[in-house]
């Protein structure tokens, strides 16, 4: 997960880095008193560049802070919506800005521990250091950094399992020599929530310009409270007009890539994996299908390992009859499934006798790129035939 | 480009001549489906671990609360298997290196990237290898060899014997080449999901490079999607001269590109970041390299025929 710069600032504070007296507003609330002018209005998005983009402002008194608070909310910066705007001291330095950063790193498997200095003249001559360090035991090299400061980043980044704490700037105080953390892009590690209760983040856009749909929405709620199998915790409408509802990171990856290659265009991207209940999919399925435009739908997987297939496409049927009961969908697409896997001859037995959906059933011998070349002509034929 | 590799492990650590293996987890669903079908396809458990739960048998095998009391009763053990939550694998993964075990396949999938970054650095210390966090399993048909849900119930249904290694990021798939290559007349000499995390005890290039002392593997077919940096490692071992055999890859994700901004997509790697790790970008690497590309996933058995 993406933190807001006030957010990752939160956790410098509480890990020992000094940060900029701050004041976050969301809404018109009255401007606080307690910052000096003149102070930085700076907007919150999950993204950088905002100082390029026109969202940082420095106001020197009351009146411009209050236009550029007003100018700022509600508004959507790099297709980033603007969720508050951090009221920030303007701290004196005359350090260089130093750039440091740790990442959980995949090509050292290793935590890359990066730090260059990118202001003031002569950055030539200054090397960049990329150093890979251990996560438990860090040895830091030499920089003009003090190394104490770097342990407390170090800290903050290890006890908030990141996988990435970035501070651009950080600078050293004129006055005080304090070093202060001006900026802070921090990236949570998903898998670590459980161990942190604490974590208690509101959702937020995971692209730009990217509104989530009420679909997704729906997808997304299916893993809660059930954790056998996940279904639908990605969940993307797109342009085109065969739902999909494929099951396996990869297999879906590779149907989306075959479909595409085809000319057929998906209406959405979605997934199932690791033996979901029936009732997962059942669900999944009345989220796909509530798409209006279809002409055809395509239930397809890997020849699976453990997940079963019975019980899974036995969720898809009673989607597709609640779907049409209860959302009043004809849902009279050919629905192509190619499936294969633990169950799959009681599933095959079962499918054979549903006949009030236009099925086209295949297992292994059909490959996904086949199945890929006969869900494009199906649903090639509807389209024609309903003078789509 | 800094790469670190893993201590060069010996085929004897990833395929030993007598595999006997230890489950961690012995006692929850998924070891309880998993035992039954490992055995009867001729692998070796001798022991499970569960804390707390020693001194029960489960599917024919004597259960221990520690690894080293399970040692110590039943004998030396040379593989792990884990079925233990993913917030609990760190743990046992240390308690398992730490009894001296070269060879430790972590199932759990959402293990925390930290965790992760732990159990590698120890590994390394130790010599030992580490398959997952994520992994599907592991499999040499040829010594009836089976270890996790790689194949289910009935992996004779999937995987034959034959000369052709399957490395893949997802477990789905690895089953799925297994088939095709089964269709086509090949067999798998080795097959092991190897998960598609951030960090991952071993990459596709870490096995192409062991395997590359497997006297049965001929050429290996790597499976790898948009996201991290497992391609570009195998593309710089492949120039380098570190893998020599050939090497078939099928890389997926390219409709991604399509879409007007990145999102994450199929696995937790699978994530584009700051515009590297692009299908396109990571297939180019690959042919640059010498290794034959898979357009498309049909294709392969007809580019493996170039090269057996």
């Amino acid at each position: 997960m993406n933190l807001y710069e006030f957010e990752g600032k939160e956790l410098l504070k509480a890990g020992g880095v000094t940060v900029p007296r701050s004041s976050l507003l969301r809404g018109a609330e009255e401007l606080p008193k307690s910052i000096p002018y003149p102070l930085f209005a700076k907007t919150q998005i999950l993204s950088g560049g905002r100082m390029e983009a026109g969202g940082v402002v420095l106001a020197k008194e009351s009146a411009a802070l209050g236009e550029a608070v007003e100018n700022f909310l509600g508004k959507t910066i790099k297709g980033w919506p603007v969720i508050g705007v951090l009221l920030e001291e303007k701290v004196a330095y005359e350090s260089p800005e130093y750039f440091v950063s740790f990442t959980a790193d995949p090509d050292t498997r290793r935590v890359l521990f990066s730090l260059s200095d990118k202001g003031g003249t002569g950055v030539e001559d200054r090397p960049v250091i990329k150093v890979p360090i251990d996560v438990d035991t860090p040895e830091f090299p030499d920089t003009p950094v003090p190394s104490d400061v770097l342990k407390r980043l170090f800290g903050v980044f290890t006890a908030n399992d990141c996988i990435l704490l970035e501070v651009n700037p950080l600078v050293q105080n004129a006055k005080s020599e304090e070093w202060v953390a001006l900026d802070a892009k921090v990236v949570l590690d998903d898998s670590a929530f459980p161990r942190h209760p604490k974590w208690q983040y509101p959702e937020r856009p995971s692209a730009p310009d990217h509104k989530v749909s009420p679909r997704e929405v729906r997808a997304r709620e299916i893993d809660r409270g059930d954790h056998r199998g996940t279904a639908g915790s990605t969940y993307l409408d797109l342009e085109g007009d065969i739902a999909m509802l494929p099951s396996g990171g990869g297999a879906s990856l590779t149907a989306m890539d075959a479909l595409n290659r085809l000319g057929g265009k998906p209406a959405n991207y979605t997934e199932y994996s690791g033996n979901p209940t029936g009732e997962k999919v059942k669900q999944l399925v009345s989220v796909v299908v509530s798409k209006p435009g279809l002409s055809a739908l395509w239930v397809v997987g890997a020849v699976a390992n453990f997940t079963d297939i019975n019980e899974t496409l036995r969720g898809l049927i009673e989607g597709l009859r609640d779907a049409r009961k209860e959302l009043g969908l004809p849902i009279d697409y050919p629905v192509v499934i190619r499936r294969a896997g633990p169950r799959d001859t009681e599933a095959y037995a079962m499918l054979s006798e549903v006949k009030d959906f236009d099925l086209h059933v295949s297992g292994e011998e059909t490959s996904i790129e086949e199945s890929a070349k006969k869900i494009v002509a199906l649903a090639d034929a509807y389209r024609k035939k309903h003078a789509r | 480009m800094h790469i670190e590799r893993n201590m060069p492990a010996e085929i004897k650590k990833l395929i030993p001549d007598n595999p006997r293996v230890l489950i961690q987890g012995a006692t929850g669903k998924e070891a309880l489906r998993a035992i039954p079908a490992m055995r009867s396809y001729g692998t070796t458990v001798v022991a499970g671990v569960t804390p707390g739960k020693g001194g029960q048998t489960v599917e024919g095998v004597p259960v221990f609360n520690t690894v080293r009391e399970a040692i110590a009763s039943e004998g030396s053990v040379n593989m792990v298997v884990q079925f233990v939550p993913p917030i609990r694998a760190l743990t046992a993964t240390e308690e398992s290196l730490e009894a001296g075990i070269p060879f430790i396949l972590i199932g759990a999938e959402k293990v925390p990237v930290h965790d992760a970054l732990r159990m590698v650095k120890m590994a390394r210390a130790k010599g030992a290898l580490l398959i997952g966090p994520s992994s599907v399993g592991m499999i040499v048909p040829r010594k009836g060899l089976k270890l996790g849900m790689i194949g289910g119930d009935t992996p004779t249904r999937t995987f034959s014997e034959g000369s052709i290694a399957v490395l893949s990021k997802s477990g789905g798939m690895t089953s799925e080449i297994a088939h095709l290559l089964k269709k086509s007349g090949l067999g798998v000499s080795f097959a092991a999901g190897l998960g598609g995390e951030r960090i991952p005890g071993t990459d596709l290039a870490d096995a192409l490079i062991i395997l590359e002392e497997d006297p049965s593997t001929e050429a290996s077919i790597i499976f790898g999607e948009l996201g991290g940096v497992a391609e570009e490692h195998v593309a710089r071992a492949v120039k380098e001269g570190a893998i020599k055999k050939p090497v078939v890859s099928f890389t997926v994700g390219e409709f991604v590109s399509l879409l007007p901004h990145a999102m994450p997509f199929g696995h937790t790697g699978a994530m584009l970041e700051r515009g590297k790790g692009g299908v396109k970008e990571k297939r180019a690497l690959l042919k640059e390299a010498g290794v034959l590309v898979a357009e498309k996933f049909d294709d392969i058995p007809k580019l493996l025929a170039g090269v057996l």
